[in-house]
């Protein structure tokens, strides 16, 4: 599926359409797939909280598009116990907040089963969680994934272009483990009436189709030979936009998608920290023990005669999230508070 | 709403009572006070008729069949109900096979009868000596880890495990020796499992709260109260799905009635009709704490009510009364009409878990709850009302100590896990 993916017809899509497609794939190309969630199964609905279902429950019958009480733990209980029987199926959660109603479930008992059974059963299966700030204050917009990467057994993807996000989905919903999948919201792109987005500046033409693209690697999305900026997600916009801004001023910066957090590409951050020298990480979540952490002290364990100077991190700081637009905006990392990080790396 | 239809104990002497016709089909509507069916005793025929209108569902007994009074042998239905509760239009290209538990009670089948309650004798003995020989391999500090043992509630396991196919799966709890052993599992493998030997069933990984054998549906034993519940939901979910008639069984205890969990599993099966069973072993304490303490209501099958499942509460110290329950549970279940909520009143002997004296527990309770022992009572029964040999069955109990010391044999020699061992199978590589 990948050999051709260079041939296939291209789209420009937002990234829940692009997610749509990924799943309107699955669905068609295997009767193992289905989709378990709140507000996603009803015919004429509006396709889970951000339209990524949308016309789905129109296309398919109930049983491959499952709508559910409002029950978290249940919805991803119900995935695992049918993902060991043998179906795949993608659960979503309306908001990744949501999720720790179902902790037990996605900790305990999807991250665990294969080890606790030895490997006699496998779940494979997707937990999709909308994340990240949007104006709508602490319980529906923080960013998860540092919690899911520190529990073994889980992969932890989180996609920052439409393109990925398909192929990632796809390779996601074929991968034999259960997988955390992270969407940013502001990255789904407008939909109707919904006017909130960010501007994504590359991986918007989405090859139709079927193809996948592997849950691990990271991507450089900007080459450069000053400083590597690590983000992930809508962070991974704005630090391409504070490159942009640096490269006026002759300032030459490596931004690398952090689209994997478990696997973690360290490979791709120590070939270009042998050429930079030095580290900038930027996170939407809050500061401590994030991924950003991880990256750090690995880095510092086994590859600090690469340094430069001190690492450093711009992250949310250690506070619930606030939903006032101005106090949102001192809370989530943008392009100056980065820009400035990476100007105090090179002074 | 569905409306058990009961046969009535029309000779109040609580003989089998034989079905001699149905006056209505399946499907049927029928009002109130309508004939449903004619019924013989060895004293009178008599017509039986609707105790209110509705759709007549789920005939579980056929006509020339007996049935002890009280037996279930049809529901009727509200006609949204009944519309809403017809199984799936492309049905299971397995027929299920569904033994009527009115075939028990039939005499030409006496033989057979006789022959699965030494049966279940066999298998309840086997899970109390198992339970018994560990707890005083324990006392000598010779059993490694933890232990929560379910000596008094052998008859729910095996009771319901009877009603099962070896492809049904069950999901159990951190209490899963009975369950484990009654769905057909590798005494062996589970043994050298809590011995943590690498020929343990999990290899070590789990202990004796995570047991397995995937070969006969015991998928891995849960220790979070009440989290198998949304998962079997989902694998009886997912049967239905691949069009199999299996039917998946959640074990948990009266504690597990109260945890987040189960309204959810229990809510999401319902409405999704999911071919689940959930039973809950009430064995009256939640660790040490009384049911009386956390719970406000007697019957936690009255909980079925609010998720518009049938609940019903059983006997779980009567190993025919818990099968009977089973099998009617898994005969709607493989129908297509949804979940059950059964309640087995039940007690355990021992403590919560290893080193639990039980000091919370009066004497008299507990000298009642043996006195009701299912073991006991089903080798009375045997003896006394179907003449077996009081030789044969001790012979069977000789046999089970004989099985267990050499499970128990077999751990000790079994080798310990290589310690790199830790570190596989996290993910699927």
């Amino acid at each position: 599926m990948n050999a051709n993916i260079e041939q296939l017809t291209t789209r420009p899509m937002g990234m829940a359409e692009a997610l749509r497609d990924a799943m309107r794939i699955a669905l068609k190309s295997d009767p193992r797939v289905f989709l378990i969630g709140e507000d996603i199964g009803v015919k004429g609905g509006f396709g889970g909280g951000f339209t990524v279902t949308l016309g789905l429950s129109d296309e398919f019958d109930p049983e491959r598009v499952v709508d559910t009480p409002i029950s978290e733990g249940a919805i991803v209980g119900v995935a695992i116990g049918a993902a060991m029987v043998g179906m795949r199926p993608v659960a979503e959660m309306q908001y990744g907040d949501f999720v720790f109603c179902a902790m037990d479930q996605v900790v305990n008992q999807a991250a665990k089963m294969r080890y606790m059974s030895n490997g006699q059963v496998r779940v494979p299966m997707v937990l999709r969680l909308p994340v990240g700030a949007s104006q709508r204050g602490a319980q529906h917009g923080q960013s998860t994934e540092a919690l899911f990467m520190h529990t073994p057994g889980l992969k932890v993807v989180c996609p920052s272009t439409p393109r990925d996000a398909k192929g990632m989905l796809l390779a996601a919903i074929r991968d034999d483990n259960p997988v955390v999948f992270l969407e940013h919201k502001l990255l789904y792109g407008g939909k109707g009436s919904r006017k909130e987005s960010a501007p994504i500046s590359f991986g918007v033409d989405v090859p139709e189709g079927d193809y996948t693209v592997p849950l691990g690697p990271a991507a450089i999305r900007r080459p450069g030979s000053d400083v590597t900026l690590l983000a992930n997600m809508l962070m991974v916009h704005r630090a391409h936009s504070a490159a942009e801004r640096l490269a006026t001023s002759g300032i030459d910066v490596e931004v690398i998608d952090m689209r994997s957090l478990t696997p973690l590409d360290m490979e791709t951050v120590v070939v270009s920290l042998a050429k930079t020298g030095r580290l900038l990480v930027v996170e939407e979540d809050n500061l401590t023990c994030g991924w950003g952490a991880e990256v750090l002290a690995r880095v510092a364990e086994s590859h600090h005669h690469l340094l430069k100077r001190p690492m450093r991190r711009v992250a949310g700081p250690d506070t619930p999230l606030p939903c006032a637009a101005v106090l949102e905006r001192a809370y989530v990392p943008d392009v100056e508070k980065i820009a400035a990080a990476v100007r105090g790396l090179l002074e | 709403m569905r409306h058990p239809i009961v046969v009535p104990d029309l000779g109040a002497t609580g003989g089998d009572v034989r079905i001699v016709s149905w006056a209505v089909k399946e499907g049927q509507t029928v009002k109130e006070d309508e004939t449903l069916f004619t019924v013989e005793t060895d004293k009178a025929v008599t017509e039986i008729p609707a105790f209110r209108a509705g759709v007549l569902m789920l005939i579980s007994a056929a006509a020339g069949q007996s049935c002890a009074p009280g037996a279930v042998v049809a529901y009727l239905a509200d006609e949204a109900e009944a519309v809403a509760g017809r199984p799936p239009a492309t049905p299971s290209a397995r027929k299920p096979h569904i033994r009527l538990r009115a075939e028990a009670s039939s005499s030409e089948s006496l033989g057979p009868t006789v022959e699965r309650l030494v049966q279940a004798f066999s298998t309840m003995t086997l899970i109390r000596r198992y339970e018994e020989h560990l707890y005083r391999l324990f006392l000598q500090g010779l059993v490694p880890g933890t232990l929560h043992q379910c000596q008094g509630q052998e008859a729910v396991a095996v009771g319901v495990c009877a009603a099962l196919r070896v492809d049904d799966l069950i999901y159990s709890t951190h209490r899963p020796v009975g369950h484990l052993i009654a769905k057909g599992a590798s005494l062996d493998a589970i043994t050298a499992e809590i011995w943590g030997k690498a020929t343990g069933c999990v290899g070590g990984k789990g202990g004796q709260m995570h047991l397995a054998d995937f070969s006969v549906g015991a998928m891995v034993s849960n220790a979070i109260v009440g989290a198998n519940i949304p998962i079997a939901a989902g694998s009886a979910l997912a049967f239905r799905m691949l069009g199999l008639d299996h039917v998946a069984v959640s074990f948990f205890g009266d504690g597990a009635s109260n945890i987040g969990a189960f309204h959810e599993g229990l809510n999401l099966a319902a409405v999704k009709r999911a071919p689940a069973i959930f039973v809950c072993e009430n064995n009256l304490y939640a660790a040490s704490t009384h049911i009386s303490q956390a719970t406000n209501i007697r019957d936690i099958a009255d909980r079925a009510a609010a998720y518009g499942m049938p609940g019903v509460v059983v006997d779980g110290m009567d190993v025919e009364a818990v099968h009977a329950a089973a099998e009617e549970a898994v005969a709607r279940a493989r129908h297509g009409y949804g979940p059950t909520l059964i309640e087995c009143k039940t007690y355990r002997y021992r403590g919560h878990s290893r080193g639990d004296p039980g000091g919370y527990r009066h004497a008299e309770e507990h000298q009642a709850w043996l006195e009701r022992d299912p073991i006991e009572r089903t080798r009375t029964k045997l003896i006394e009302r179907f003449g077996a040999e009081s030789a044969r069955l001790a012979g069977i109990e000789r046999r089970a100590q004989q099985r267990v010391e050499a499970a128990v044999a077999f751990a000790l020699a079994s080798p310990d896990p290589e310690p790199l061992d830790a570190l596989t199978n996290v993910f699927v590589e």
